[in-house]
């Protein structure tokens, strides 16, 4: 019986060993439930084709991953994997969280990134590459067949072709008027201004007008965000709301194909095409974004995975990457939910973005208008401050005041931090 | 004859009589319109999570149609309720209960102690102790937050049950409540039991205790309510799904790109109803503390 006890106590403490020899790899990320599931399958995959390693998960809700992110760095408990949400690289690389990750991944997926992948995860400083991601993003305008037919507006075929500032604002208004619609048009302002939403989908209005949230050589926003360019563009979106043409925030995000359809158009993220389109067939069309100035412009950008300089087994961390990249499961899961190519395969892979799909013009964007947001490590203050400005704008506060209150508020950040070195040499 | 004692009636008694039936009509009016307006979100939220259709849910929001459902549906409940997988909501809720009982338990007789003392007790410089205990209450938890997950992460409590509860069992508040309850107990009490020869901690627990269930009742439920709720501490103090409470897991449907009305309202339902039994059991004795601490002043 002692020998018995004697032989199971040391067989435990032999696999208690060998549990203990697995290397643990934490991978901080967010994500709905079909994300979620997917991850966790994506590591019990890892985990089966590398059994000397554990894939601890580490999930954070998307509106407080910010707060679980300082918590980690605060607490010294950076995972060694983590998502991050593309415009923040520049602040999280310039605080030394991240490092760079090519020399950590299969080279062949480095070759495989489109150019808008490649700069959403490059830091201008050293021009190396932190962050890569399977997908990107951008934001299309999508209309109502039945509606654009009944005012005889005309269907643009390509980037080239987009409305023209003119053209747009006299559909929003003949659409105001039809029968049927309850709004002209669908900004998505119900995501509220706790997420990305404004910066990301408005400030290429901005850029396309003539101006930007901040000068991207002086790394000033006073004279760029409050310029004549900026306020004339916020004064006319500000004109749609009060026209009542923009569905309202607590209207939620789903006028557009709602029972009635009561928004005609739709200034949507291409994730809203998959849920739009099933339910309206062949009632949607996809254009690109108008041109508000001289010239075109469209988001990029989305979450993108990078390794922590806290990683203790960054080349193991790179292999899980690449892993998680080139999984099968997990493209189909992207492909189920539209997800927008950042890969060259994956786009090979996605009939809907290929020439002559449904969402061909969202990935003409990618090559032909896309602006990065800032990438600068004041980012986290750009996208706060004018987040600010545009929801007291929404609700009818004066368009100057906001903005430069909005802009001395970005310089006062890029002072106090003593303009962010090496970036206050970049000019 | 009635008719005739009534015709008989002064007419200002008469006129009295309708005003107060009148006045009465609308308290009863104005109780029904209050209730309603408390009502009708709990309601709001049952009828969604019977919906299938996450759209529609928001669809209907703006109307009445958030009040009916057509075709009632158990499928979100099926989806919420599970006990394992990548998304085990069923065993998040179990955490949740798990963190409340434990917290509340030991809440309830660590604050209690602390109370007693602090009315009682032969400690030196009680009233000193009782000022810092209300000057802390004043703190708010957010001022405290990232202090406080150093410090648990470099006691290596991080991603644990322990972590979520034993940070919460004091509190300046509850200690404060036990000790205004004690402290209006009759001094003979106290002095009789203590001529018996009973321990401090005999009294405490064999007299001042038992009397002592409006006060336990009412922390329990304000402890519990604040447990239940916690989110940004469960947030930042825990990784995986171990010990992740029900309340870090309902988040997980406000993704990204996408709500999913319809499985945030079941779980929502599911979360609901454990504190709304916690409350139905002890709000017999949360009423009178209340009513009590209303008639001392």
């Amino acid at each position: 019986m002692g020998n018995r006890l004697l032989s199971m106590l040391m067989a435990s403490a032999v696999l208690g060993g060998i549990a203990e020899a697995k290397t643990v790899i934490h991978v901080m990320h967010q994500g709905d439930p079909g994300w979620v599931s997917t991850y966790g399958e994506v590591a019990k995959r890892f985990e089966a084709a590398n059994p000397d390693v554990d894939i601890e998960l580490i999930y954070a809700p998307h509106d407080a991953y910010n707060e679980k992110f300082s918590a980690a760095v605060m607490s010294k408990q950076l995972p060694d994997v983590m998502e991050l949400d593309a415009p923040f690289l520049a602040n999280y690389v310039w605080s030394g969280y991240l490092q760079p990750i090519k020399p950590l991944i299969d080279q062949d997926i480095v070759g495989d990134m489109t150019a808008s992948n490649i700069a959403q995860g490059t830091y201008p400083v050293d021009k190396e590459l932190y962050a890569v991601g399977l997908t990107d993003s951008s934001v299309v305008l999508y209309g109502n067949r039945k509606y654009l037919e009944a005012i005889g507006a005309r269907i643009p075929k390509g980037v080239d072709d987009a409305w023209t500032r003119e053209e747009f604002e006299g559909y929003l208004q003949k659409l105001s008027k039809l029968e049927g619609v309850k709004w002209p048009i669908d900004t998505f302002r119900g995501y509220g201004i706790k997420t990305e939403w404004i910066t990301y989908a408005y400030g290429p209005i901005l850029q396309s007008a003539g101006c930007d949230l901040i000068d991207r050589k002086t790394w000033k926003s006073t004279g760029t965000l409050d310029s004549d360019a900026c306020v004339d563009a916020l004064t006319m979106m500000q004109k749609w709301v009060k026209n009542g043409w923009v569905v309202p925030q607590s209207s939620g995000t789903n006028q557009f194909f709602a029972e009635g359809h009561p928004a005609a158009l739709a200034l949507g993220g291409h994730w809203f095409y998959a849920e739009a389109a099933a339910s309206m067939k062949d009632d949607i069309v996809v254009m690109p974004l108008p041109k508000f100035g001289p010239k075109g412009a469209s988001p990029n950008g989305t979450w993108i995975w990078g390794i922590t300089t806290a990683s203790e087994h960054p080349d193991i961390a790179g292999k899980f990457v690449s892993f998680m990249l080139k999984d099968k499961q997990l493209r189909e899961h992207a492909k189920e939910t539209s997800g927008y190519p950042g890969l060259k395969s994956f786009a090979a892979d996605s009939p809907l973005y290929a020439a002559g799909g449904p969402m061909a013009v969202a990935f003409e964007q990618a090559s032909t208008t896309a602006v990065a947001r800032p990438p600068h490590p004041a980012y986290p203050t750009i996208t706060s401050a004018f987040m600010g400005a545009v929801d007291e704008i929404f609700n009818g506060g004066d368009v100057k005041a906001a903005l430069t209150a909005a802009a001395e508020k970005i310089d006062e950040d890029i002072e106090e931090n003593d303009g962010y070195p090496p970036f206050d040499e970049q000019q | 004859m009635s008719d005739l004692a009534i015709s008989t009636l002064p007419a200002e008694v008469t006129r009295k009589r309708s005003a107060i039936g009148s006045l009465r009509l609308i308290q009863t009016a104005s109780i029904l319109v209050i209730a309603l307006v408390i009502v009708s979100p709990l309601l709001m939220l049952i009828v969604a999570s019977l919906k299938d259709d996450r759209f529609q849910i928001l669809a209907d929001m703006g109307s009445f149609r958030a009040f009916w459902v057509p075709n009632p549906t158990l499928a979100n409940f099926a989806e919420v309720g599970n006990l394992s997988g990548e998304l085990a909501f069923g065993r998040y809720l179990l955490n949740s209960l798990f963190i409340l009982a434990a917290t509340v338990g030991a809440g309830l007789i660590v604050n209690s102690m602390a109370g007693f003392v602090l009315a009682w007790g032969s400690l030196r410089g009680r009233a000193l102790i009782l000022s810092l205990v209300i000057a802390l209450y004043v703190i708010p938890q957010e001022s405290i937050i990232m202090p406080l997950v150093i410090m648990v992460s470099r006691a290596g409590m991080t991603d644990t049950f322990a972590v979520q509860i034993v940070p919460w069992i004091a509190s300046p508040l509850y200690i404060f409540l036990f000790y205004q309850f004690f402290a209006q107990l009759p001094k003979e009490l106290f002095e009789a039991a203590e001529m018996d020869g009973a321990s401090v901690f005999r009294i405490y627990r064999s007299i001042f205790l038992p009397l002592s269930l409006p006060a336990l009742a009412t922390v329990s439920i304000l402890m519990g309510i604040e447990t239940w709720n916690q989110y940004l501490w469960p947030i930042l103090v825990t990784q995986t799904a171990y010990a992740r409470p029900i309340a870090v897991a309902i988040a997980t449907f406000f993704g990204q790109d996408s709500i999913y009305w319809d499985r945030a309202m079941a779980a929502s339902v599911l979360m609901m109803l454990p504190i709304l039994a916690l409350y139905l059991a002890f709000q017999r004795w949360f009423v009178s503390s209340f009513v009590g601490s209303a008639v001392k002043g």
